[in-house]
């Protein structure tokens, strides 16, 4: 009980990324690697306006955000939509957000330094004692921003008009063009969205880890390992994706040992992958002659 | 014709097969060589992942774990048992062909990004075992001292022995891909990239040709990472990570998936290209991702696609009229 406990916070950070990748993937197809990069952005400014200009932690963490989310716009103009218009392949694609990621990292690298900086928590991280179970405030904040947000990106998608008109093309892009909705202006608003996403899960996660400017790439793939074992794509699955690594986590540190951790959790992936191709969580079958 | 063609093909071959020779005694800084040397090893690497990619259409992110198979299973066994550099070579190749075994059977069923994610779940899981497994693999120290290559009483020793050493193993690959990429083989990888269904439907047994490519591109694999042990002399798992397979799949698409002679052109290019960068310093790999990010979107095929139309315009230019169809 106390291993599901733990495992929730860094649960609700990973669903934050997996939700962040899976909304790009349904919206526009595409496997956005720069994602946990942008995770890492949003730590950073978190820091800078939070830590060193004395922001209150709320303004920080919707300033950042907003930040964030301007540089997922800049990717997608400037990266995807010529790759689109240019039908380039699927591979193409993964390559170039690869670069947006090399790029992203070093240039954090060359502004805040390869040292790795302490964010120090806005609320206590002293434990508050249920009978048998603890419980930090700090991770009590974070579960709980963190489902605010899910909320949030819910009421996004099903109640507005941008939301509506996200979800139209992930159904059917070519149908949503015949309809008259602006597809490029969808996919930006997914890339917004996502990188939004991602830099409050930076700003979450940062006082747990430390951050650093090569912090991007573990959180990334751990949260697309999330959004891929809810079903890459669907929204409830990648929430439920990334709560379940994050329990699935705490309990192969706690119980077997948390140097094979990592290596635990890929290799119950790929079992993952070999049982149920398409996620845990989704119902789909494969083509056959 | 076609017999004029054919003897233009082996000059060509014979010209460059002699230029391959005299590089060591052109190229007299150490450096320079050391770094052709790496790039031929990465060369190795880029074309399994070409076989595999490219034309079966299997994108791995993953291939970093098999050189790193390939790096300790020799390294060990002659660090350990005394064996010799090319009985260790052939352990270790068959270490890595068992690997791409186990990682193509859960892969014949994934396409897309699951399938790129159970290749980078196994390149993790790989150093992730040589970081922790610390009595045999020295955790994150890594091996160091690891023995030269000695064949017949010759050891291998300078950056110029390597070279022979590292180009004789890599024109044999090259020249088995080639071969193997045009045979029925090839083309079968082909049709189960362009439309897999087809193909089962034409009675291709595609699991089994998917599978033979994850093994194809580890063996590939396996042989370099034997050669960077000896090679490089140490290596520890911060010679395998992530961004090493995302590496290796840059030169894969950079230099062009869908053909060998690309996988050679991508691994050389991005290989000098990544040290020549150090001029830039801090700014090095921002200047690096933005020429990645450039290629992909203004060079779709790859550099091999320039070789390409550069051929097209020499052929319109001067055999205009003396079309060629015999071949």
């Amino acid at each position: 009980m106390q291993y599901f406990l733990n495992g929730l916070p860094i649960g609700a950070i990973y669903a934050l990324v997996a939700l962040s990748y899976s909304l790009i993937y349904a919206a526009s197809g595409v496997l956005n690697w720069s994602q946990g990069d942008m995770v890492m952005l949003g730590a950073y400014l978190g820091f800078t306006l939070f830590q060193l200009l004395n922001l209150g932690f709320t303004p920080a963490l919707f300033i950042s955000m907003a930040f964030v989310a301007c540089v997922g716009v800049l990717v997608q103009y400037f990266i995807l939509r010529p790759l689109r218009e240019r039908k380039a392949p699927p591979i193409n694609v993964v390559i170039a957000t690869l670069g947006v990621a090399i790029i992203t990292r070093n240039i954090a690298l060359v502004i805040w330094g390869p040292d790795a900086q302490i964010f120090s928590s806005p609320v206590s991280a002293k434990p508050i004692t249920l009978g048998a179970l603890s419980i930090t405030p700090q991770d009590i904040l974070i579960v709980t921003v963190g489902i605010g947000l899910m909320l949030v990106l819910q009421y996004f998608l099903k109640k507005t008009r941008e939301g509506k008109a996200l979800r139209a093309v992930a159904q059917d892009r070519y149908g949503a063009i015949l309809m008259g909705i602006d597809t490029q202006r969808s996919d930006g608003v997914a890339f917004a969205a996502s990188a939004a996403l991602g830099a409050a899960a930076g700003i979450l996660v940062a006082p747990i880890f430390f951050v650093t400017f090569n912090m991007g790439a573990g959180i990334g793939l751990k949260g697309f390992v999330a959004a891929v074992i809810g079903g890459l794509g669907y929204i409830p699955g990648a929430i439920a994706g990334g709560f379940f690594l994050g329990i699935v986590e705490a309990i192969a540190g706690g119980k077997i040992s948390s140097g094979y951790r990592d290596a635990i959790t890929f290799a119950l992936l790929i079992l993952v992958l070999w049982l149920k191709p398409s996620g845990l969580f989704l119902r789909k079958t494969r083509q056959k002659v | 014709m076609k017999g004029i063609t054919k003897w233009r093909t082996y000059g060509i071959l014979g010209v460059l097969l002699l230029l391959l020779f005299l590089v060591p005694q052109v190229v007299s800084n150490i450096y320079y060589l050391h770094i052709i040397n790496l790039g031929g090893i990465y060369t190795l690497i880029t074309i399994g992942l070409n076989l595999l990619s490219g034309y079966t259409g299997q994108v791995s992110m993953g291939q970093a774990g098999y050189f790193a198979v390939g790096t300790y299973v020799s390294s060990l066994l002659m660090m350990n048992l005394k064996f010799p550099f090319w009985a260790a070579l052939l352990v270790a190749v068959v270490a890595a062909a068992i690997c791409g075994l186990i990682i193509g059977i859960p892969a014949m069923k994934l396409s897309g990004p699951y399938l790129v994610l159970a290749t980078v779940g196994f390149g993790e899981i790989v150093r992730l075992v040589l970081l922790n497994w610390t009595p045999v693999t020295k955790g994150a120290a890594g091996l160091t001292g690891i023995p030269l290559p000695e064949f017949m009483g010759m050891r291998i020793s300078s950056e110029k022995d390597f070279f022979y050493l590292i180009f004789i193993v890599l024109l044999l690959g090259t020249y088995v891909a080639q071969r193997l990429a045009k045979s029925k083989i090839g083309r079968t990888f082909t049709a189960i990239r362009e439309d897999e269904l087809a193909a089962e439907a034409m009675g291709v047994p595609v699991n089994l040709y998917k599978i033979s490519a994850f093994v194809i591109s580890a063996v590939y694999a396996g042989v370099a990472g034997a050669l960077f042990g000896s090679f490089a002399g140490v290596a520890s798992p911060d010679n395998f990570t992530f961004d090493e397979s995302v590496a290796f799949l840059s030169m894969s698409v950079i230099g062009g998936n869908r053909s060998i002679v690309g996988a050679v052109i991508g691994a050389f290019v991005l290989t000098f290209l990544s040290e020549a960068l150090r001029v830039f310093q801090a700014l090095r790999l921002v200047i690096y991702g933005g020429i990645l990010i450039f290629t992909v979107i203004y060079m779709p095929k790859g550099l091999y696609g320039l070789v390409e139309q550069g051929q097209n315009w020499f052929s319109r230019q001067f055999l205009a009229g003396k079309k060629d169809y015999s071949s």
